[in-house]
């Protein structure tokens, strides 16, 4: 029988350690990439990490236009041609956590971690 | 393999139910970061209790019937995943069993789920063919050792108030 004490002490130090090691792995996932699907493929890729300089461009699909508008950091659907406008009052995102969808169009913009053929993350369903 | 006592075969199967709601429960709460394989893991607190109340042989029994039973209900890949995690995390326990008084029972908890996010980690390097995905484990670590603190402590606290039934049986090694 160990003390509890052994066991505090083992057990704080590896969650410190792991802490310590998530914290580089996480911060290492820079380099924040935003990629644009139409209908599931992807069209085009921006590292938000290297823009300077705010910029727009448009995406044609089915529904009329996407206008996308991108900052440092940031990217948000300024304008669209469908009549719902879910797209453009999801507003800027600058986190993976909610995508931008316009169904109408077909087109998905998904912050990533690193330009999707990176080796290091897999999916399964 | 020897015959299971009625009261105790019943006792277990009520255990597995009350494990299969939990699980159930807590897979409809939202996701608690944005990464996969973080949760929970309530229903471990019906693994560990099992394990120090009934003893190996019934733990792992009940073990296997929740992660089949609510592989089944939650549907898709995740079985490869609970069935690789559950395995380390019994075999992990199965050993601190030993050196463990039941006031260490969360020290049990903690361990095994270290030991359920290894072996996850592990079936998510051979299905998805990418040993990248072990730069997770730290991650993985960070948050089993703090929700195996609680569901550990959990279980130690259901222990000790229900050390007054005894539980069917026994303790059996």
């Amino acid at each position: 029988m160990k003390s509890t004490k052994f066991w505090v002490i083992l057990l704080a130090a590896v969650l410190i350690l792991s802490l310590a090691a998530s914290l580089l792995v996480l911060r290492g996932r820079g380099g924040a990439c935003a990629c644009v699907y139409q209908d599931g493929r992807l069209t085009r890729t921006v590292d938000l990490s290297q823009v300077s300089e705010p910029f727009t461009f448009t995406v044609e699909g089915p529904a009329g236009t996407n206008t996308v508008q991108v900052e440092p950091g940031r990217i948000r659907v300024s304008a669209t041609d469908c009549p719902d406008q879910v797209c453009v009052h999801q507003g800027w995102i600058s986190t993976g956590v909610f995508p931008i969808v316009c169904l109408p169009n077909r087109l998905v913009i998904q912050i990533e971690d690193s330009p999707p053929d990176s080796n290091l993350d897999g999916v399964t369903q | 393999m020897k015959k299971i006592p009625l009261r105790r075969l019943t006792y277990m199967a009520v255990l597995t139910a009350i494990a299969l709601t939990i699980f159930m429960a807590e897979a409809q709460l939202p996701a608690l970061a944005p990464l996969p394989g973080i949760k929970l893991g309530l229903a471990n607190i019906v693994t560990v209790y099992a394990m120090f109340a009934l003893g190996p042989g019934p733990a792992g029994l009940i073990l296997l019937a929740r992660v089949l039973l609510g592989s089944l209900f939650a549907g898709g890949m995740t079985i490869f995943y609970s069935l690789s995690g559950g395995a380390c995390c019994y075999l992990a326990m199965l050993l601190l069993r030993r050196l463990l008084t039941p006031r260490q029972m969360w020290v049990c908890s903690v361990l095994g789920a270290m030991a359920h996010n290894a072996g996850q980690i592990g079936a998510a390097v051979l299905i998805t063919r990418t040993p990248g995905v072990a730069v997770y484990l730290p991650v993985l670590l960070v948050s089993g050792i703090l929700t195996g603190l609680f569901t550990g402590l959990c279980a130690q606290f259901v222990f000790s108030r229900l050390s007054r039934i005894t539980p069917p049986g026994g303790r059996s090694s």
